[in-house]
């Protein structure tokens, strides 16, 4: 029972996002520990002029004869593959229907001509494959895991073109998993955080189709009939629709053969329409009466879609306000200095059309109010004064050194390529985005984050008991260290 | 698609060896050297991307701990990040995200790990940070004040408004009586608002030393790199003798126990609990390595049993899973979960019979040769998947040598597997899957408390 969890990831079950580790560039490197003007340690000094190696990818792309987008990667050192399909298929495209989108990608391995769920997950399971499936705001997406030896990877690939292309929706697997979805929504009544990001999202939506959560209501699921799946994976699943991302022990050869019978095993047509773009909500409090310890506290805004110019900046400065853990403005502050929750974090989601611009933070009923007090005026200081010269040298220096994290597995390589195919990006985003973050100015930075975010127009939604308030405690008068990492010691 | 999260099976199995199995035989260089200070150190090569990943695993955990100081190994890992002699509080953690690494740390009953992955040109910061706050930990009072109350903060956010955690929490102190498995790893609220700074100090002089340490280091690396890098932060911190730590052993039959717990939860679940052996504990290993294939047999993936005849066929649950932890320093738990369909109208005492017909079934019955094929497919692909991840190959390693195993068993996996029989299966179903090792909980909604 390994205590270890990651916070981050409820921070936003919304998409994707390309693990925005970042890139290189010829970047200068200064000393690192130099601030504090402590012993530092002896190994950082040799590392001063070192720019940090990172994987060639060399990424190939193509398109099928049916309009699917192909990138490719050859992995040659491990015996296996993965392959990856992103369809614009996500909840977004629902329409009156909330949770179609998701009950039709659920309902992929369900059933094929000749086959039903159970004699489906033998065929992979005998052959040590993997299949995969998930449905997203945007996005839903199929993919892949096999062993790269022709005898598996063949008939493991002749199935899974099956249920991408030609699932039955059996009837009685869609009765099954609808009740699986109604009995998750009873489990969400238990979790104050999950409440909070429902309410959040609705409030920040309102008639937009980002509003309702992906995997539907109580209301919604119950109606939706087989033949709206059909119809969905008819002109959501086409393969004009999707993006193919393959990584692995294949020959560019090889590669092209299986995008072609998986483009070819889908229903034929266009790519949909893209998504409009949501309108302002209103800002102000909400909150929900919950007999919790901790109070959970949400504030958001709509933020920006993929094709925002602003973005780097606005990567780089949220990375410093409350990105990625410990040493942002927000976990100094909030846990570091004054000890009031275990994490705080805050985010962009960039999506097809503006997603959110969310901090979350959870801490102990009677100090809710403090704390969240506390939030605003950081907020509200760091948006009119924008970073320090050494925090934006800081934020830099580490998105240099973490580019080669980001592409180090065949896992990571597929979900980059995934996200370049999707969201249109050139095959040469990852060092483009990387040179930008490397000349962005600390006064950039500032107006970036400015001119996207408004103290005043946050929502704010609050789930917890209510209780008296206390004061909160000092801050530690130290001047402090800035600690950092992913926060989960 | 699962509403429910199942495991991988790879990750729980080892290794096998048949036609598939040529696929998987050759594992990567793996290089294993002591420090005359005693400090382990395990090299595994892996030269496909720039980046290495560096684990520092003690043997230290919440189940070294004795009753009123639970909590004690979780809360110095906080405090490791409090400053050294070379380094201010929070400051390892500063320099680390500088260079672009993800670091951070975990704690489990048997084991306090520490861990950074990062570009491998920067291997030598994470092991002299690393050597440092082993040698010379500050522990300022001041610190400690302030994340006590943070780890209260965690005890809340994970244990106490989480009904699943809390019942798994209460479950565990019932299912061992004997052992400090049943001690919760971030401890229990009332040891947390009474631990003082002293007792962590007492806990890191006890138990952080060399000789108490592996450090496992897989990535774009050579072993003599490491070695020297090794020698040249660690070598100089003297070895002091550590207590014998006892694996902790269980009453191999303790009587059923049940419990219900009415908790701030929607639907009602329960969790089935059988005193078994794991690795660290049994003479013949025989057994333990039949219980695992028993676990991948239930619910290995989308068409093993639990799946297939409970969530499917019958519809009596809308989820069910097992865990089995066979790499423990002492005895272990066969743990299943399980969640009535309460769509169409099923009880937990129906789940409960259910389940029953299951393990009867293992204990009966040989399993059928396709199934024991398949799992065996599985297990020989998992086992190229793992080596996607270096922090998968670094993790597996670290645990086996951190509860007295070797991380040669990952090699030899396969063949043990191999060498267990359907009636081997059988026996191990006959053993283990009694009333007299069970320990059942039925977690049920608050409402219903006094209906």
């Amino acid at each position: 029972m390994s205590d270890r969890h990651s916070l981050r990831d409820s921070l936003l079950g919304v998409v994707l996002l390309i693990g925005i580790a970042a890139l290189l560039g010829a970047v200068a490197r200064q000393p690192a520990a130099e601030s504090q003007g402590r012993a530092a340690l002896e190994s950082l000094s040799s590392l001063d002029q070192q720019a940090p190696a990172r994987r060639d990818l060399q990424i190939q792309t193509w398109q099928t004869p049916g309009g699917a987008k192909v990138l490719f990667v050859a992995a040659p050192e491990l015996p296996m593959f993965d392959l990856r399909l992103t369809f614009a298929a996500g909840s977004s495209q629902d329409g009156e229907a909330a949770g179609l989108a998701l009950l039709t990608n659920a309902m992929l391995n369900e059933g094929v001509p000749g086959k039903d769920v159970g004699a489906i997950a033998e065929g992979f399971e005998d052959l040590g494959a993997q299949f995969g499936n998930g449905a997203y705001r945007d996005m839903a997406i199929a993919s892949l895991r096999s062993l790269s030896k022709p005898e598996l990877r063949q008939p493991a690939l002749q199935l899974f073109n099956q249920v991408i292309g030609q699932p039955t929706f059996p009837a009685d697997s869609l009765a099954r998993i609808k009740n699986q979805l109604l009995a998750s929504f009873e489990m969400n009544k238990q979790n104050p955080g999950k409440l909070a990001n429902l309410e959040l999202m609705q409030r920040l939506y309102g008639s937009h189709p980002y509003a309702h959560p992906s995997e539907g209501t109580a209301q919604s699921i119950p109606g939706i009939s087989r033949e709206q799946l059909i119809a969905f994976h008819q002109r959501a699943y086409a393969a004009g629709n999707v993006v193919i991302a393959l990584v692995g022990d294949l020959t560019r050869a090889e590669a092209e053969a299986i995008a072609a019978e998986v483009s070819a095993a889908l229903p034929q047509g266009p790519a949909l329409a893209k998504m409009t773009q949501p309108s302002e909500p209103k800002a102000g409090p909400s909150h929900i009466d919950f007999p919790s310890k901790q109070t959970h506290i949400l504030l958001a805004q709509l933020g920006i879609d993929r094709r925002e110019a602003d973005w780097p900046a606005l990567y780089l400065g949220n990375q410093i306000l409350g990105g990625g853990g410990f040493g942002t403005r927000l976990m100094e502050e909030v846990r570091e200095k004054r000890g009031l929750t275990y994490g705080i974090y805050s985010g962009f989601s960039a999506m097809q059309a503006r997603g959110p611009f969310l901090i979350n933070v959870q801490t102990r009923a009677e100090l809710s109010e403090g704390t969240l007090k506390l939030v605003q005026d950081i907020l509200r200081d760091y948006l009119a004064k924008g970073p320090t010269q050494q925090e934006l040298d800081n934020a830099k220096r580490e998105s240099a050194g973490s580019f080669p994290l980001s592409t180090a597995s065949n896992a990571d390589i597929v979900g980059q390529l995934g996200a370049i195919g999707f969201y249109d990006l050139p095959l040469t985003y990852l060092e483009d985005f990387m040179s930008q973050v490397q000349a962005l100015s600390a006064e950039q930075v500032r107006a970036a984050m400015a001119k996207h975010l408004k103290p005043e127009a946050m929502l704010v939604v609050t789930a917890g008991p209510q209780v008296p308030q206390l004061p909160l405690p000092p801050p530690t008068d130290k001047p402090a260290a800035q600690p950092t990492g992913i926060p989960e010691h | 698609m699962n509403v429910t999260v199942r495991r991988v099976l790879g990750v729980v199995l080892g290794v096998f060896c048949l036609p598939l199995a040529a696929i998987a035989a050759e594992s990567q260089p793996t290089h294993e050297f002591r420090l005359a200070n005693g400090l382990k150190i395990i090299v595994r090569e892996d030269h496909r991307a720039p980046v290495v990943v560096s684990q520092l695993w003690y043997k230290v955990g919440s189940s070294y701990e004795t009753a009123g100081q639970t909590g004690l190994s979780h809360a110095l890992e906080h405090m490791m990040f409090k400053g050294s002699r070379k380094l201010g509080p929070g400051e390892s953690s500063r320099i680390l995200r500088e260079l672009g690494a993800e670091e951070n740390a975990f704690t489990s009953d048997d084991y306090t790990a520490y861990y950074q992955v990062l570009a491998s040109d920067r291997l030598a910061v994470a092991l002299e940070l690393e050597a440092d706050r082993l040698a010379s930990l500050k522990l300022p009072a001041d610190e400690f004040a302030r994340e006590i109350e943070v780890i209260k903060e965690e005890r809340r956010l994970r244990t106490d408004d989480k009904p699943s955690s809390l019942a798994y929490e209460r479950f565990k102190a019932l299912a061992y009586p004997a052992s400090g498995y049943r001690n919760p790893t971030i401890g229990w609220m009332a040891d947390l608002k009474r631990m003082n700074v002293d007792d962590l100090r007492a806990w890191y002089r006890t138990w952080y030393v060399p000789n108490n340490a592996t450090l496992v280091v897989v990535g774009d690396v050579q072993p003599e790199q490491v070695k020297a890098l090794a020698e040249r932060y660690f070598g100089s911190i003297p070895a002091r003798p550590v207590p014998t730590a006892k694996a902790p052993l269980e009453l191999a039959e303790p009587g059923e126990r049940r419990t219900t717990l009415y908790l701030k939860t929607q639907l009602p679940s329960l969790l089935y609990g059988f005193n078994v052996p794991s690795l660290g504990s049994a003479k013949d290993a025989k057994p333990v390595h039949a219980l695992r294939l028993i676990s991948a047999l239930l619910d290995g993936g989308d068409s093993a049993r639990l799946p297939a005849r409970l969530e499917r066929g019958e519809e009596l649950v809308s989820g069910a899973s097992t865990w089995y932890d066979a790499h423990a320093r002492g005895d272990s738990l066969f743990v299943i979960s399980a969640t009535p369909n309460v769509q169409t109208g099923k009880t937990l005492q129906q789940v409960e019979d259910g389940l029953w017909r299951q393990l009867k079934d293992l204990q009966d019955n040989p399993p059928s040769a396709e199934e024991l094929a398949r799992v065996r497919a599985q297990v020989i692909a998992g086992l190229v998947y793992e080596r996607d991840s270096i922090t998968s190959q670094a993790t597996s390693i670290g645990e086996l040598e951190t509860v007295g195993l070797s991380w040669r068993l990952l090699d030899q996996d396969l063949a043990a597997l191999e060498s267990i029989t359907p009636a081997d299966i059988q026996a191990a179903a006959r053993t283990y899957f009694t009333r007299t090792r069970l320990t059942v909980a039925h977690i049920l909604p608050e409402a219903t408390a006094h209906e």
